[in-house]
């Protein structure tokens, strides 16, 4: 045996648990609903898988609540992830300056991304109640018409982007704070005796060394906000009329309400493809944003 | 005969250089006193660096040297004390109205931009013409050799060539006082040697005062033209390298100036006796009885570690100096200094 070939063998034997365990979670559930979207299976198919060709994407591409469905989610995806990186970076910048309980906010901050989805979900679901949540009873004490924020198709949407913003903004702000503390002082001092006062640090210093984190927890938290499941199943359930019906859920109803569980993989995967897109166009982007 | 080490890339020569040759003028810390919390990091510090001058702080690490250095810059307030630059007050200024040049232990480069972005970001800044940029950019390029290097980022320099651009930076912003923080502590022994001439070239050519912070003798007296060596935040002596050789002050100033270090033999009466290694020589008789307990031998010198009646004494002799088992040593008296064994500050000779 050549040296190169056993250097070569070794090499594959280190890497074969972690291979194996990426081949089980990530490629064999991949390779099973690829081969689950050319089947039917279904009631109608006894539950039995039968091989139908391209059928279930023929349906995809005509199914007119995926596409609103993709938007929605797209929608909801770019507008709480947006102010998250905004609100986010403002806690950061806070957080990052010394002051006294420095420590103890910094903690504090952190509890509504340690609270359960579920739980936190159920919670707004409360406030934002109509008549008798807190925000209604607000408006009411100030003699203005209660909203119906879960009931209107103009509201919905954005109470679950209040939802998630809450609970997502300090994971955020942490990463970010992590990447502040990556920066050396001595840049903004060298910079502050060139004459550049802490706006321009922000411009000139701050976000240009941060990028690489504002791009990490972009991917992060895009690929988590198209995929949302939980906070719409449990808030609004994807009404009212399907207007804050996520990909997500729309692969689950398909699955668990329908029992068609070669459509459901074929929307998963669909969901899947959007979701390599944006991943695709964040790394575009930071190529252009580096050269 | 050792041949001079060859140029190496890294080395420049440099023909004229005037840093803050608009303006000149002497700096001056008046009881200059900083704490942090109940430590007192400057004590009541009184200094003068005229204009043209290169002074070294000199001492050990947490002696207050660098925090002298921003407090100067304006990094730091002072909780007493004023700095005066030219006759002018500047203890309440913000860092960009004194118009200091520093160069940063670290160099302080702004890693995501060019060199020559790096050099030209403060005239941006400051609103300085596109055209007079280009100008002084371009005056610098040149004055330091770097001409070639203005489209790489910091990580793509050695560190020789971060320390100019550093230097560059600083000299862009024609400084009424020049302010370097260990500039030589990131590059290797062998280029740190190569590159003090050419650093004395550019600092002390013009006509703004200089502050050099050092930890190490050598580089002190090989760059500055007077030495100010601290410890705990206090002044313990300025003057010339020689003057601090010659005449140091007290015994920390003796031990801390001079390579190897002064013998300090104590005396009956409390008192310590100070004398160099390099200022003895074997006697036939008087002197003390000395047994060779080591030796290192460099070539053109030797170093040898005796034991004697006051305890160990360490002397340097030439290289070819016949030296034996069993010997008497003395010095010439006016080579000796004498500290009190309490304060040990110098007794009269």
């Amino acid at each position: 045996m050549s040296r190169t070939l056993r250097a070569n063998l070794v090499t594959l034997v280190l890497i074969a648990p972690a291979l194996l365990l990426l081949l089980a979670v990530f490629v064999w559930p991949m390779g099973y609903y690829g081969w689950l979207s050319l089947q039917a299976q279904s009631v109608f198919t006894g539950l039995e898988p039968v091989p139908v060709g391209l059928a279930n994407w023929q349906r995809l591409l005509g199914d007119a609540r995926f596409w609103q469905d993709a938007a929605q989610t797209l929608r909801f995806s770019g507008v709480s992830v947006g102010l998250e990186l905004l609100l986010g970076l403002a806690i950061a910048l806070v957080l990052h300056q010394r002051w006294p309980a420095r420590g103890v906010v910094r903690s504090l901050t952190l509890l509504p991304w340690a609270l359960p989805t579920t739980v936190m979900a159920l919670g707004w679901r409360w406030i934002f109640n109509d008549p008798n949540g807190p925000i209604n009873g607000l408006l009411q004490s100030v003699g203005l018409a209660t909203l119906p924020f879960l009931a209107s198709p103009q509201l919905a949407w954005i109470a679950a982007v209040v939802a998630d913003v809450w609970k997502t903004t300090p994971f955020v702000a942490l990463v970010l704070l992590a990447g502040l503390q990556m920066i050396p002082a001595d840049l903004y001092e060298a910079l502050a005796l060139e004459g550049g006062h802490s706006w321009q640090a922000l411009w000139r210093i701050t976000l240009p060394l941060l990028r690489p984190y504002i791009f990490l927890v972009l991917l992060f938290r895009l690929a988590q906000a198209l995929g949302v499941f939980d906070l719409i199943a449990v808030l609004t359930g994807g009404g009212p009329a399907g207007s804050t019906e996520s990909l997500a859920v729309y692969a689950y109803l398909n699955a668990m309400r329908f029992l068609d569980f070669g459509y459901s993989a074929t929307v998963m995967l669909g969901m899947f493809l959007l979701l390599l897109l944006s991943a695709l166009l964040l790394l575009l982007w930071r190529r252009a944003a580096e050269a | 005969m050792t041949t001079p080490t060859p140029a190496t890339s890294a080395s420049v020569t440099v023909t004229s250089a005037t840093p803050g040759s608009s303006t000149s003028g002497s700096l001056r810390l008046e009881q200059l006193l900083r704490r942090i919390g109940t430590r007192t990091i400057v004590d009541h510090l009184d200094l003068t660096v005229e204009g043209g001058d290169c002074l070294a702080l000199l001492g050990p690490s947490g002696c207050g040297k660098s925090s002298i250095l921003r407090l100067i810059a304006g990094l730091d307030w002072p909780d007493a004390g004023r700095i005066l630059l030219a006759g002018r007050d500047i203890t309440a200024l913000p860092p960009v109205r004194r118009q200091v040049g520093m160069v940063f232990q670290s160099y302080a480069l702004y890693p995501h931009l060019s060199v020559a972005r790096n050099l030209s970001l403060g005239m941006e800044m400051r609103g300085v013409p596109r055209a007079t940029i280009e100008r002084e950019l371009d005056r610098v390029l040149v004055l330091l050799q770097l001409e070639e290097l203005r489209g790489r980022r910091p990580a793509d320099l050695s560190g020789g060539q971060r320390q100019r651009v550093a230097l560059a930076r600083a000299l862009l912003r024609r400084p009424q006082v020049f302010l370097l923080d260990e500039p030589m502590s990131n590059l290797d022994a062998q280029l740190r040697e190569e590159l003090r001439p050419q650093l004395r070239t550019i600092l002390c050519g013009g006509s703004a005062p200089v502050v050099y912070v050092t930890h190490d003798q050598q580089e002190a007296m090989g760059i500055a033209d007077r030495i100010a060596v601290l410890r705990d935040g206090r002044l313990q002596q300025c003057g010339t390298p020689q003057q601090l050789y010659e005449q140091p002050a007290n015994a920390f100033v003796a031990r801390f100036i001079g390579r190897p270090e002064i013998n300090l033999l104590p005396q009956p009466d409390g008192s310590l006796l100070g004398v160099r290694p390099e200022h003895l020589h074997p006697v036939g008789e008087g002197g003390i009885a000395a047994r060779l307990l080591s030796r290192e031998w460099h070539g053109a010198s030797q170093q040898l570690l005796l034991s004697t009646s006051y305890g160990p004494l360490r002397w340097v002799c030439n290289g070819d100096q016949p030296v034996e088992a069993e010997l008497r040593l003395g010095w010439e008296p006016r080579r000796l200094h004498r500290f009190d064994g309490r304060s040990s500050l110098r007794l009269p000779d």
